[in-house]
């Protein structure tokens, strides 16, 4: 479950991209979790996302906001998308003072979320990094389109759909953050960026 | 899925939303190729369909295993987590998965976007298997194998298409290289594309314990970081 890793694009791009997700460990603090988690989603809240969502429950863009917020279940996981390191701090000072004991992992440029951590007063436990994409690599679509898709790391925002909304917005059809929310609402654990989205769609068109 | 063909008014507004683009046009209904579709769900949840013509009738093994690794809203019995994957990382700090000294090594054919075939999936899982290591117990490609210690898995799920399958394992540091050149070496067998990440325990000051070190491929400068909130902590 490596859904929020492999985020492709510039540093100045990825710099406009913070994913927070919070994970109960099975086994350990799984069981009555649900209400640890609706906390951590009040608090991802507060602090007005990009995207959130609940991977049970869905995003902010399908179904909604007020539904995904309602209710949370124990052992779901929960994320929140943020664009600047300002408003990460923000987020990991309340998760800290919270203290609900829920795993809580970002997502980001290392630098940055490493100084975000010090700012929070955290010291930051284990790194993941991408080692990037191998084998048959012709078979991937152009770079933009792939900085947009890798952004839902399950993969259920399609290539075509990208390329589609671009003609859209040729067409006048849709504006780029329009599109950038109909690719959000296809990414169900609201992990997407579509302001980001926005931004490169705009460049594509 | 499947799409009803009483229902399908043929406007393909469904077509671009498929992951796996399986869904075509055939006279004036819209059809899923059944070789292609993964059953990630992309297709009902969007709502695309004006005439709510997508339906997934009852499935059965191994068509079952597609949705569990294509669909995060579905949930594999062996892990009893949501999506294809396990914890790994995000609770070490709790689990005391990965100890200092060691590192997390995942290996997701078929992203980004492409899919693969579970044969891929074995290509790569009987490599890795060369090396001895113990694949992640909760990872659910490591429930199907016939022989962990091969990497093998069943015959009749090789040509089974998922969006993604992990291989996945922990390994000492000093390892981590060889296993990187392996992949290298492999890659070009490989008929689909992979993804490949390395996680590690942090040092007691948060900094990374493979920085500056040699490997095949190079480290991101994005990436995922616990922050450690986590509790009971592992000592």
């Amino acid at each position: 479950m490596t859904h929020t890793l492999h985020r492709q694009g510039t540093v100045k791009s990825l710099a406009r991209n913070y994913t927070v997700l919070a994970i109960p460990a099975r086994g350990f603090n799984s069981q009555g979790s649900g209400a640890k988690l609706q906390t951590i989603k009040e608090i991802f809240f507060k602090h007005n996302p990009v995207n959130f969502g609940d991977i049970k429950r869905g995003n902010m863009y399908n179904p909604g906001r007020d539904y995904v917020i309602a209710d949370t279940e124990d052992g779901t996981v929960v994320h929140a998308v943020y664009r600047d390191e300002k408003t990460l701090v923000e987020v990991l000072r309340d998760l800290k003072e919270a203290d609900t004991g829920i795993s809580i992992v970002v997502s980001g440029l290392f630098d940055r979320v490493n100084e975000s951590c010090r700012n929070a007063g955290l010291t930051r436990h284990t790194i993941e990094y991408s080692l990037g994409v191998h084998g048959a690599r012709k078979l991937l679509p152009e770079k933009p389109i792939l900085e947009i898709s890798t952004m839902c790391g399950h993969g259920m925002v399609s290539f075509n759909l990208i390329r589609r909304l671009v003609r859209e917005i040729e067409n006048g059809r849709r504006t780029a953050e329009e599109a950038g929310q109909e690719l959000a609402r296809q990414c169900l654990c609201g992990v997407f960026n579509p302001q980001r989205a926005a931004e490169i769609l705009s460049q594509l068109a | 899925m499947l799409i009803d063909e009483s229902k399908c008014i043929g406007c393909g507004n469904c077509l671009d939303y498929c992951p796996m683009n399986a869904i075509a046009l055939d006279g004036d209904v819209a059809k899923i190729d059944q070789a292609e579709c993964v059953e990630c769900s992309v297709c009902l949840r969007a709502q695309c369909c004006p005439t709510d013509a997508f339906y997934r009738p009852p499935l059965s093994y191994p068509r079952t295993l597609a949705w569990f690794f294509s669909d995060p809203a579905s949930t594999h019995p062996s892990t009893e987590i949501p999506g294809r994957g396990t914890e790994e990382m995000k609770t070490n700090e709790i689990t005391g998965r990965f100890p200092p000294g060691y590192a997390g090594i995942a290996i997701e054919l078929g992203r980004p976007g492409i899919g693969t075939r579970f044969r891929e999936v074995e290509k790569v899982a009987r490599a890795m298997a060369e090396f001895g290591v113990e694949f992640e117990a909760q990872n659910p490609v490591t429930a199907l194998m016939t022989d962990p210690k091969t990497g093998a898995l069943p015959s009749e799920i090789h040509d089974l298409k998922v969006l993604s399958a992990i291989v996945e394992f922990a390994v000492e540091l000093p390892l981590v290289p060889r296993i990187l050149e392996r992949l290298q070496e492999l890659a070009p067998a490989i008929k689909t594309v992979f993804s490949v990440d390395l996680a590690v325990r942090c040092r007691e000051d948060g900094s990374s314990p493979v920085e500056g070190m040699s490997l095949p491929f190079s480290l991101s400068l994005n990436g995922k970081t616990n922050v450690g909130l986590g509790r009971p902590r592992h000592n």
